[in-house]
């Protein structure tokens, strides 16, 4: 036990924190400028100086750690005169520029200034004068506010691990700039000017645009771009998100954010955002009212269920929906249509894995806490790159590599490159022997653990491939293949991060048994990365063609008819159509009516030439969407959707944590189970729901699992599985399941050309990014990632065009050189119209039921003649 | 002193280094076998014994230092050689290090049995290009006879040695700021503790001293460490590099006990001042050091006693000035060298040095102002005791000293404006 005294205050501590925090404790306050909860102390700016007895010079509370005995006092005359002496030093070169700078009412100098400062400088000569810094499309630099406190810097460094900034020159010259000169070449999280005290680096997004004493409310919510649900505080004005800031210690991302949930706010107020209810009359969408657009889609539907059934209707929702908007949808389908033809985005991969991990291991294996990936002794990352679909996961993955644990990585290493001790890109075929061989490798270091009789007989029961051929395969030698393997075999507790890609390739149900395997026998926690904010909600909430809501298979008698007392509906006892399925089923006319809720099919699946024909085919296409997206134009009625920031409700993270979304702003529309609750009306069923939390309590008395969860009850966002129940129980048939015979992938996968494979873009989710002009000015388009032997072969040089061609067509792509990826594999992004997608045969794995994302066989060529991407998309961004 | 023969300074007055067999003829490498003879820990009772204290201007125990990074549990410890000589005024290791560089190798393979440390390495002022050829000559030559190496003289003992050159930052002479720059870092100072006998290069237990330091640990092993004590003052003994430069007759390197006075320096060794002009004022230890009047002169030079007098032995840079000197362009001189180095990560350093420069440099041009002096003195107190590092304490303390001891001349800048 440590007992101090400050200023006459005796109190105790267990471990040794520094003298600030002992001062917090006590509710002292001391100030601080380069002192910042998230960063390591630094002890630059000197203004915590404190007085500690029998110490002759004064000590800076920030890095100096308490002692037994020790006294300490914080407001002595000596103290405060060094105080006045450091804030007048810094104000000496620093410009008084306030009412022209944005920082002003939130600069942490000014505050301290205005309490400890001297009122008048003594200070005659010139003030340090260079220009602000305009090169960057959104982070603008101030040298002259600049009072190197180095926050940025360590923020860049030590967290964020992009070390993009550095401190230039010496002395009274020292300045910050990014590594890349005038304009930023980063991952544009935006944490340096988060963590900036002063309005050195600033936002151009909201550039002069308000005060910040004049915000009319703050609104803490979820980040809607990606599956780990950060939190974030949405700062309004005028009814329009001005800003959206982290807040320290608030929610699982502590202070941090990327770029996407700092940046993206802005397709809030994308111009073109749907307001009025849009209806095909003559060919033509028109303008309608809201009664027109949903008596239409009532009678339109009913006419369809008359004549060919209720399975001729589907719906498919997206993984941006709401839980509560997720779960109307279902209730909707199966009690009002009568179809369980419903499915999501996460059906194509996030939902197969969840599901076949839940069914190989146990339920609720992937529910794992982000942060325990730091913690992890080892980590082994497939089938996308954490740092780009997840970025403050990914960040769990770098701070953890800093400490020392191995990170290895199957697939492109992306944002890990510098974090990973190895990394193997290589085709998708490729990919299914090596981690065959591994699994074989471990098995031979590493006993059973005996836990699961029926798992241990599939994998002793499999038979690998050779290890020369599975290397020859790969690209990589042997000793790489046994030397990774005997890395793994070393961890205790490692991290398995998986992503789609290796779902949603031809081999992907076998990658997933592989996995399982190598979970069980590394003892593994398996993090699934997740590209949207509620997959994992809209699965539990039902949204499945064959599961009730809370992850109950409705083929189960008992478990259907209890859903079906609760609800007062009647469930069809047989399951539906998956996504992929529906879309094969609309290209052959066998689904006649979709209703599609803020899913971008024609951007978000595979081969873009297919689904559009599938949805020609549709005969009544209902698009409910924030935007007027490529989907939208083959729809008969498009109905305008709220965004998460206008509506109440709640999300599920990948980690299965339910967090609420509060509304900051009021929308031009109605909520999506609003407007689904009045279709639904007009078949008889009356859902009765006055808002959100009514649905919630609805959704809590369907499963045990949330019983006595409340939307309000959520808030604190500690509703972490299994929430307030244990596990589900029941049976999952595990017989039956086989190792495949790894010999005939070998054998039958002709990968022998050049292999495209999707890249996750940093700058972009799925469509959400696509309307916002902030990441747009980043990134604008999708481009080509190419291999320097490759690119040499093809004398392709960065920024080329190169023309990318398969049997399901070609796209004209911008080149980037890449050194990392090897010659027979490129990476094409997916994020706006003319990417990957657009080239990628419909190919559909028959038990998964996951659409490839790969292809392979691509020819590509230097297009010599520069063509203009999308021009249309082009002069649309100009004009809004 | 003129009785005994120079150790430090065997070889300076020859042209060229000496080499490795020359080096042997005068029985270089002799402790070195001694050392290997006995235990680590007797070589390091033999160094504290010999109560030599650090030379790069700090003047911290030696055998002390040593003996925190032997108490640290990890095995994996690191020696370097603080070669950053960059103090004004001084040019002590660089004669070491030219004429006799391996002295140099010696002691640190000694002190680097002693601590156990199986690497080490040379951070080299940027500055010094002969001294980088010369060295990396003299390090092959004792790869070759087996005085570093994987078993040296055969005994197992592990010791490599390799050279870094600095790239012309002052404060990579602290030794956390060389650290910082060795692992490739900007050269800034880290937070202490943990300090660098814990926690230095490479995060392991590191022992970081000066070439003057290094180069006396052969000359103890030789006479023994209570024979050595007995050498110049009684509270800091043993012998000492003066730099002497400015305004005496023969400026240069002397090798002279601790404790002599500075009078002995200039008008004994140094043939006193050019001239025979008045002695106007002394910077006893490098530009980091307070000046001093005249009438201190008759404290002897060591760690102990300059400390009473308001100044500090430093690196042992004597700079002397005679009568003709602008005192204020001295200091303007002198402040202007801080600002220049000052590395930027503190704020009274990077503002307030920066500040003292430039008003010392309008009362150098003759536009000073009334409250110039005073404004002077507030500055720079504002600066003591607040730095992250000795550097911006010194600055301040150097124009306080000034200030203080030749005001008149301040005022007179002043009025003159």
């Amino acid at each position: 036990m440590i007992t101090i005294t400050i200023d006459g205050k005796k109190i105790s501590f267990e471990r040794p924190v520094t003298i600030l925090d002992a001062a917090r404790a006590a509710g002292i306050h001391i100030p601080t400028l380069c002192h910042h909860d998230i960063l390591k102390p630094y002890g630059g700016c000197r203004l915590c100086l404190v007085e500690v007895e029998k110490v002759p010079k004064l000590q800076t509370a920030c890095s100096q750690y308490v002692s037994d005995g020790m006294v300490v006092r914080t407001e002595t005359e000596k103290v405060v005169d060094a105080r006045r002496a450091v804030l007048e030093f810094l104000l000496i070169n620093h410009p008084l520029d306030c009412p022209h700078c944005d920082k002003a009412g939130e600069c942490e100098l000014q505050d301290l200034a205005a309490k400890y400062g001297p009122a008048m400088g003594r200070f005659a000569e010139g003030k340090r004068r260079y220009p602000e810094n305009l090169e960057d499309p959104l982070i603008v630099r101030n040298r002259e506010r600049c009072i190197l406190c180095l926050r940025c810097v360590r923020m860049c460094d030590d967290v964020q691990g992009a070390s993009a900034l550095s401190v230039t020159g010496r002395g009274s010259k020292s300045y910050i700039e990014p590594f890349s000169g005038g304009a930023y070449d980063c991952e544009y999280c935006g944490n340096c000017l988060a963590v900036c005290p002063v309005g050195a680096i600033t936002s151009r997004t909201h550039r002069h645009g308000f005060r910040p004493w004049l915000m009319e409310k703050e609104v803490e919510t979820v980040c809607s771009y990606c599956g780990v649900g950060c939190s974030l505080v949405l700062q309004v004005r005028n009814n329009s998100v001005v800003r959206s800031v982290p807040r320290s210690g608030l929610g699982l991302n502590r202070g941090l954010l990327c770029s996407k949930g700092r940046f993206g706010y802005d397709c809030l107020n994308y111009g073109d955002r749907l307001d009025a209810p849009l209806m095909r009359r003559n060919g033509v969408l028109e303008r309608v009212t809201w009664t027109e657009a949903i008596n239409c889609i009532a009678d339109r539907m009913k006419e369809i269920k008359r004549e060919n059934g209720s399975d001729a209707i589907a719906g498919i929702v997206s993984g941006r929906c709401t839980n509560e908007d997720a779960y109307v949808f279902q209730k909707f389908f199966r009690g009002a249509i009568g179809t369980n033809n419903i499915d999501s985005v996460a059906g194509m991969a996030y939902g197969p894995a969840q599901r076949f991990f839940e069914k190989i291991l146990v339920q609720g294996v992937t529910a794992n806490p982000i942060q325990g990936i730091s913690d992890s002794d080892g980590i082994f990352v497939i089938g996308g790159d954490p740092t780009a679909i997840n970025p403050v996961l990914g960040l769990q993955v770098r701070s953890a590599s800093k400490k020392g644990v191995p990170v290895i990585v199957v697939g492109h290493p992306g944002g890990l490159k510098r974090y990973s001790k190895r990394a193997f890109i290589m085709n998708s075929a490729a990919e299914t022997v090596f981690l065959a061989a591994l699994v074989d490798e471990i098995k031979r270091r590493r006993p059973l653990p005996g836990e699961r009789p029926v798992l241990e007989e599939i994998i002793n029961g499999f038979r690998p491939a050779p290890l020369e051929d599975a290397s020859k395969m790969s690209g990589f030698g042997p000793n790489d293949l046994v030397d990774t393997a005997h890395a793994l075999s070393n961890m205790s507790r490692p991290s398995i991060i998986i992503g789609r890609d290796i779902v949603q390739t031809d081999t992907g149900h076998m990658n997933l048994l592989f996995l399982a395997a190598l979970t069980y026998l590394l003892n593994g926690r398996i993090y699934l990365l997740s590209e949207l904010p509620n997959e994992q909600g809209v699965l539990d909430m039902g949204c499945q063609p064959d599961m009730l809501p809370s992850g109950r298979p409705l083929t189960v008698e008992t478990f259907r008819k209890r859903c079906e007392e609760t609800l007062g509906i009647i469930i069809p006892p047989a399951p539906g159509l998956s996504y992929a399925e529906m879309t094969e089923a609309a290209h052959e006319g066998r689904i006649k009516a979709l209703y599609v809720m803020g899913e971008d099919m024609v951007l978000g699946l595979p081969d873009s030439n297919y689904v559009r024909g599938a949805l020609r085919n549709i005969e009544f296409l209902v698009v409910q969407d924030r935007f007027f997206t490529e989907t939208a134009k083959y729809a008969d009625v498009v109905l305008p959707a709220l965004s998460w920031a206008e509506k109440e409700g709640s999300y599920t993270n990948l980690e299965r944590r339910i967090q609420l979304t509060r509304k900051a702003v009021e929308g031009e529309s109605i909520e999506e189970w609003k407007v689904i609750s009045e279709i639904s009306k007009t078949f008889g069923l009356h859902m009765g729901y006055r808002s959100a939390a009514d649905i919630f309590s609805e959704i809590a008395r369907v499963s045990q699992i949330y019983r006595e969860l409340t939307l309000e009850g959520i808030a604190d966002g500690k509703s972490v599985w299994p929430y307030r129940g244990g596990p589900l129980r029941y049976d999952m048939h595990t017989e039956g399941t086989k190792l495949p015979d790894i010999v005939s992938v070998m054998e039958e996968s002709g990968m022998s050309g050049v292999h495209v494979r999707r890249e996750a873009h940093l700058f972009h989710s799925q469509n959400a990014s696509r309307y916002s002009p902030a990441l747009l000015s980043i990134t604008p388009e999708p481009h080509l990632k190419i291999g320097d032997i490759l690119a040499d072969r093809l004398s392709v040089k960065d920024g080329d065009r190169v023309k990318v061609s398969t049997d399901a067509g070609s796209i004209v792509l911008s080149a980037r050189r890449d050194p990392c990826l090897p010659d027979n594999v490129v990476l094409a992004s997916t994020f706006d119209g003319g990417g990957i997608f657009e080239i990628t045969k419909w190919r559909v794995n028959p038990i998964t039921k996951a659409p490839a994302s790969d292809v392979n066989g691509v020819v590509i060529d230097k297009e010599e003649a520069i063509t203009v991407l999308h021009k249309d998309r082009a002069d649309s961004l100009v004009g809004g | 002193m003129n009785s005994r023969e120079s150790v430090l300074l065997k070889n300076a007055d020859r042209p060229g280094p000496a080499g490795i067999d020359e080096y042997g003829e005068w029985g270089g490498y002799r402790s070195l076998h001694k050392a290997l003879s006995m235990e680590p820990g007797q070589v390091l009772d033999e160094v504290k014994k010999s109560g030599l204290r650090g030379r790069g201007g700090a003047g911290f125990p030696t055998g002390m230092k040593w003996s925190f990074a032997v108490a640290d549990p990890q095995t994996q410890k690191y020696l370097l050689c603080n070669a950053d000589e960059g103090e004004p005024g001084t040019f002590k290791d660089r004669i070491i290090i030219e004429k006799n560089p391996h002295l140099l190798i010696e002691g640190m393979v000694i002190s680097a049995y002693a601590v156990g440390a199986a690497s080490g390495y040379i951070y080299l002022r940027g500055e010094y290009p002969k001294a980088k050829d010369i060295l990396l000559r003299a390090i092959k030559e004792a790869y070759e006879k087996n005085y570093l190496g994987d078993s040296i003289l055969g005994k197992g003992v592990v010791f490599h040695l390799h050279i870094h050159c600095g790239a012309g930052a002052y404060i990579c002479g602290e030794e956390t700021a060389l650290i910082e720059s060795l692992e490739g870092k900007r050269g800034q100072p880290r937070i202490k503790p943990p300090f660098p006998v814990n926690e230095g290069f490479s995060s392991k237990p590191t022992v970081v001293n000066n070439v003057e330091t290094l180069a006396n640990i052969p000359y103890i092993l030789e006479i023994g460490g209570d024979e050595y004590a007995k050498i110049g003052s009684p509270e800091c003994p043993g012998l000492k590099l003066f730099s002497v430069s400015g305004h005496v007759k023969r400026p240069g390197v002397y090798e002279l006990p601790m404790g002599v006075t500075l009078r002995e320096i200039i008008y004994t060794h140094c043939g006193g001042i050019r001239g025979d002009r008045k002695l106007k004022g002394v910077i006893p230890g490098g530009v980091s050091t307070p000046v001093l009047l005249p009438d201190t002169i008759d404290c002897p030079m060591d760690f102990f006693h300059l400390g009473k007098v308001g100044s500090m032995l430093g690196s042992g840079a004597v700079i002397v000035f005679d009568e003709t000197v602008d005192m204020v362009k001295v200091c303007l001189r002198i402040t202007k060298f801080f600002e220049h180095e000052s590395c930027g990560k503190c704020t009274p350093c990077r503002e307030g040095v920066s500040w003292l420069r430039a008003v010392l440099e309008r009362m150098s041009n003759g536009s000073g102002r009334g409250g110039d002096k005073d404004l002077l003195t507030e500055v720079s107190n504002n600066i003591a005791g607040k730095t992250f590092c000795p550097l911006g304490e010194n600055a301040a303390a150097a124009v306080q000293s000034f200030v203080n001891n030749f005001g008149d001349e301040f005022k007179e800048k002043i009025k003159s404006g």
